[in-house]
């Protein structure tokens, strides 16, 4: 009998967890369940890394800490001596020690960091053929090289290996670890375009409730004002606006917010239309209740949803308007990590083949915005499988 | 009857949708003959799997529905073995379909001749565009309509034209077999009268086969020979039209043809049958009429019925005609 | 042209009118109306008072708001954006120069993504649910969230530096110069003199900025096509062209292409502010002095005139092309054109 049938998946879903429920969504709404995940284990790790950042970035990421462009996982030094000569010294103090360095690597830092007499030299030649002549007893060499300039050079010994610092992703043209700024620029990516999501959100939501209840002359101004902004190209908007409203992380959020308002004013005016034509809502007016009472309880409810989604995508599109921003070198001041800003810095170096300073910066920004969208793109079909197709 | 007669043998069809709330069984097992030159009415209440089972005539089943199971033998080829380019190549030119709404089957952005001419040249690609709007022409000049309005976009057409140029498609190619889906649904009455009586001429002339898909008894009583009733995706009964109206055997068709408004009757309440059909995801045990069947028994509930020739040419799908010994073991229900 | 259709475009120019309007004063309010002085913006802090005064005076900004605002419209109207602060050449003319090259890029870029975005999106409708479609999906997200000036710069690095390829930046290589100036795009000019060569160069310049502007605005397209076709390919007329034998790649890339490319023609008026977006980044990554360049170069040349005409000719753009879409809609919609 049909009564005693119900589906057993529900009967199950109650006894489950959230957690386990939330598992179970995956075979309801399939690739768009693992599409929305995707994006939101993207997201989740990207706001764990902003909320730890002090904790997670190893280093200060305006501290001009390392030697220029230094490749990814360089860093780290060898300390070598002629062999059998090499002097007798402690390497917990190296204070006055006079080693041999080579001029703007990660060993000239390391021998100033330790209080160590910097010799410095221009080549990698010239630093072991002062070591090899006697004119320095020891030399700080890359890890890295370590092996080959053994295999090139005899009569060399190691004395320690390992000093230093490592920087995984390398550093940049002013010395400072890349990976430090990633972290830390996640900050002010999130933060400019979650707080400029929060402006438009607001004002389109209630610019769009207002004109889809009321419609009428309002309406038409407001969707023709909001139609010439939107069609407007957004970037050049946020541009005059940074140029007038000078830079700073509150400016940039406030001029990418512009760029958004329509979108969000013209998905819940469309949707105040369809809602209020709705049975439920005739009839709640048809019992009396007050416009505004119509507006808070019916239908702002019944537009969260899309909000919800358009939210999403507009933040994808808000950090690349940031970015964006940044890259022309209108964004924020120097002093705070951005991706955007590290690109626009990095690209003239590509030429001579530092590819690593705007690399991963992009990467970044491709990552969270992806983590948007997907999230974004994932919700639409599952909370409102319309919206997407326009 | 020997089998030149029969046009189209469907056995044991089955067509399967994966919904998210289960596997719905839109036909389950059904099986009947369409016989050559005749019009074959389908009646059923709306959701009880007759549009599916037309579809799944032409093997047109989209995902996420599936033909599961079944033989159609067309006219000594099992469709079923068919590779999808063949099949296409039999849509349109052996089997062809008239749709219920005129105005979304038409493209919107194609003029009428082209949607002939594409038609006609997708089944025959030695024709020359000239040969094939002329012959174009001469179909919808039979059919009623002003040559001049051939190069009309859809929406330029009235209804009933719309009507005409769906059967015009259908007859470009002298298709054996023309399946009506709800054709005169959208029509409104005058237009539909029309359309009855153009069928009606069309038939004679070009020796139709017609499955008039239907939910309206009056339109079967109009134009069909034999009548099939479904129920809940099975064959419920299936008998010759007069032998049906006069002595309908199923509780079900009873039913239905009791809820017929009728005009000589015009003293009797008109029946309202109980319950309402049943939901295909988790169909009724046994016989799937029996929660609403005002005769059901105990073996109702617990077994299905087989669809047997009660009398020659009357089939019925019910225990009230059946030996309960003889088809134990014939069927498993779901 | 039927009545209907040219009732459908008066209305469509008339409605213009106040898009313009809306559009200017969008410009008016954030370059004079918003907080911040476009003296104390230009000539940045530690300008003296009689500078500042001068630069005022000089553009009319010590007038009061409404006076500001009649005589900005009054410019638009007759096209006249003042002259550039640092060129001494009327702003029209730097926007002449600099214009063509924008329009050629776009334009390239838009083949690519019409092409790449069309074509994917709707295989992608066609074989709904399937790997191809996950993977185009996927990929199509990734795309758009790709910033324009990162994959220009990994473009430059891999197929441009890397590989040696593809030049780069600029339009031309050094030592060549076009004959002669007829559209401004050097490749159409190229063609109408015959000059093969140039027509090489100038191809082979355009295309790393086109390939880069034109996939991420594929992702978007993508994206719009599928979701086009989709509800196309759910239409009664795609089952009745099925039952009538017809292929499904007739059914898709014909009658399914052909309907939807109304609603994908109409986004793509929408999303030309995109695409012009878009190109302000390219121009800056590849060094193409189209009207991006000139924006960005100037503000940090301090140049407001050209700034602000510069935005206002875009403004005006804008205008123009969903003006030219909604008329192109009114053809190919049989339904309006009769």
């Amino acid at each position: 009998m049909a009564e005693i049938q119900t589906p057993s998946s529900t009967v199950e879903a109650e006894k489950i967890g959230l957690l386990g429920r939330f598992w179970r969504g995956r075979i309801w709404y399939g690739t768009e369940w693992y599409i929305t995940t995707l994006g939101g284990l993207i997201l989740i790790a990207m706001i764990l890394m902003t909320i730890f950042a002090p904790w997670l970035a190893p280093f200060d990421p305006n501290a001009f800490i390392g030697a220029q462009f230094t490749p990814p996982g360089w860093g780290k030094q060898t300390l070598l001596a002629r062999s059998g000569e090499a002097p007798d010294i402690s390497l917990d103090n190296l204070a006055g020690v006079m080693i041999g360095v080579q001029r703007n690597r990660n060993g000239a830092n390391l021998a100033k960091e330790l209080h160590a007499q910097g010799k410095r030299y221009q080549t990698q030649e010239d630093l072991l053929a002062a070591l090899l002549d006697g004119e320095v007893d020891l030399i700080f060499v890359d890890q890295k090289l370590t092996e080959e300039i053994l295999a090139h050079y005899e009569g060399l010994e190691i004395v320690a290996e390992g000093l230093g610092r490592n920087y995984p992703l390398g550093t940049d043209n002013l010395g400072r670890d890349i990976v430090s700024r990633l972290i830390w620029g996640a900050r002010t990516v999130l933060g400019v375009a979650l707080t400029s999501a929060l402006f438009s959100s607001v004002i389109g939501i209630t610019l769009g409730l207002i004109s889809g209840f009321v419609s009428g002359v309002l309406d038409r101004v407001l969707s023709l004002v909001m139609d010439s902004i939107y069609s407007f190209p957004g970037l050049l908007l946020a541009i005059a606006m940074v140029v007038m409203l000078g830079p700073g992380l509150i400016n940039v959020a406030i001029a990418v917010s512009v760029i958004y308002v329509p979108t969000f004013f013209r998905v819940v005016r469309g949707q105040v239309f369809s809602i209020k034509e709705e049975l439920y809502v005739e009839a709640a007016r048809s019992l009396g209740a007050k416009p505004l009472t119509i507006l808070t309880r019916y239908i702002f409810p019944n537009v969260i949803p899309s909000v919800v989604v358009v939210f999403s995508l507009n933040v994808a599109d808000a950090i690349l308007t940031e970015a964006g921003l940044s890259f022309v070198g209108l964004g924020l001041p120097p002093d705070v990590p951005d991706w955007g800003y590290d690109l626009s810095k990095g690209q003239s170096f590509l030429v001579a083949g530092q590819w690593w300073p705007i690399t991963f910066p992009g990467i970044m920004i491709t990552l969270v915005a992806a983590g948007f969208s997907l999230l974004g793109e994932g919700l639409s079909e599952i909370l409102n499988p319309r919206l997407v197709k326009g | 009857m020997t089998t030149t007669d029969i046009l189209y043998q469907i056995r044991d069809l089955v067509v399967e949708y994966n919904t998210r709330a289960g596997v719905l069984t839109a036909v389950d097992h059904v099986s009947f003959d369409i016989h050559r030159g005749e019009v074959l009415g389908l009646v059923g209440e709306s959701g009880c799997g007759k549009s599916t089972l037309g579809k799944a005539l032409m093997r047109m089943i989209q995902e996420p529905g599936r033909i599961t199971g079944g033989e159609l033998w067309f006219d000594g080829v099992d469709l079923m073995q068919l590779s999808p380019g063949e099949m296409r190549k039999l849509r349109g030119s052996r089997i062809s379909m008239i749709f219920q709404d005129p105005m979304t089957s038409l493209n919107p952005v194609q003029r009428v001749v082209e949607h002939i001419t594409e038609t006609i040249r997708v089944h025959e690609p030695h024709v020359s565009i000239k040969a094939a709007r002329a012959r174009a022409a001469e179909l919808v000049d039979r059919l009623g309509i002003n040559r001049n309005r051939l190069d009309d976009y859809p929406h330029q057409l009235s209804g009933g034209m719309r009507q005409r140029v769906m059967i015009s498609l259908a007859l470009a190619l002298r298709a054996d077999l023309v399946i009506a889906d709800e054709a005169t649904t959208s029509l409104d009455v005058i237009v539909e009268a029309q359309f009855l009586d153009l069928l009606k001429e069309l038939r004679e002339e070009f020796n139709l086969t017609i499955l008039l898909i239907t939910h309206s008894i009056g339109l079967v009583a109009e134009l069909a020979d034999r009548v099939a009733v479904m129920y809940a995706g099975r064959m419920a009964e299936l008998a010759d039209i007069h032998e049906l109206f006069e002595q309908p055997q199923h509780p079900y068709t009873r039913g239905l043809l009791r809820a017929v408004p009728n005009i000589r009757l015009e003293d009797d309440e008109l029946y309202k049958m109980p319950g309402s059909p049943p939901d295909l995801v988790s169909p009724p045990s046994g016989c799937r009429f029996h929660p609403r069947c005002p005769e059901a028994s105990e073996i109702c509930s617990r077994q299905a019925p087989t669809f047997h020739e009660h009398r020659p040419g009357h089939f019925i799908n019910c225990w009230l005609y059946q030996e309960q010994e003889e088809s134990v073991s014939l069927e498993a229900s779901s | 042209m039927s009545p209907a259709l040219r009732r459908y475009i008066l209305v469509r120019v008339l409605l213009t009118i106040p898009m313009v309007l809306i559009l200017v004063s969008l410009v008016f309010l954030v370059l004079r109306v918003l907080p911040g002085d476009p003296a104390l913006a230009i000539l940045r802090e530690g300008a003296s008072e009689e500078q500042l005064a001068s630069f005022r005076a000089a553009l009319g900004l010590d007038k009061p708001l409404h006076v500001q605002y009649v005589e900005f419209i009054k410019g638009v109207l007759r096209f006249d954006f003042g002259s550039s602060m640092t060129r001494k050449i009327p702003v029209t003319q730097e926007i002449k120069t600099f214009f063509p090259a924008t329009v050629e890029l776009a334009l390239a870029s838009m083949f690519v993504t019409g092409v790449v975005g069309v074509f994917s999106g709707a295989f992608a409708a066609q074989h709904r649910k399937s790997a191809a479609d996950y993977t185009i999906r996927i990929l199509s997200i990734l795309l758009y969230s790709l910033p324009i000036f990162w994959l220009g710069l990994m473009l430059q690095m891999t197929l441009g530096k890397g590989a040696g390829w593809f030049p780069v930046s600029n339009r031309l290589s050094p030592g060549m110069t076009p004959d002669k100036i007829i559209t401004g795009m050097y490749t159409v000019d190229a063609l109408l003199t015959g000059n093969w060569p140039l027509f090489k160069d100038a191809a082979w310049h355009l295309i790393l900025p086109s390939i880069t502007l034109g996939l991420v605005l594929a992702g978007i397209f993508t994206r719009l096509t599928r979701a086009n076709m989709l509800d196309i390919l759910e239409q009664d007329f795609i089952t009745a062209g099925r039952a009538r034998g017809l292929r499904e790649r007739t059914l898709v890339y014909r009658h399914g292409l052909r309907n939807a490319f109304i609603p994908i023609v109409t986004l793509l008026g929408l999303q030309f502010a995109l695409l012009l977006a878009g190109a302000i980044l390219t121009e800056t990554t590849f060094s193409w002095p189209g009207m991006g360049r000139l924006v960005v170069d100037r503000i940090y040349d301090r140049d407001f005139t050209t700034v602000q005409g510069a935005i206002l000719f875009f403004a005006l753009l804008v205008a123009g092309i969903s003006l030219f879409v909604d008329i192109l809609y009114g053809f190919l919609d049989p339904r309006i054109r009769y």
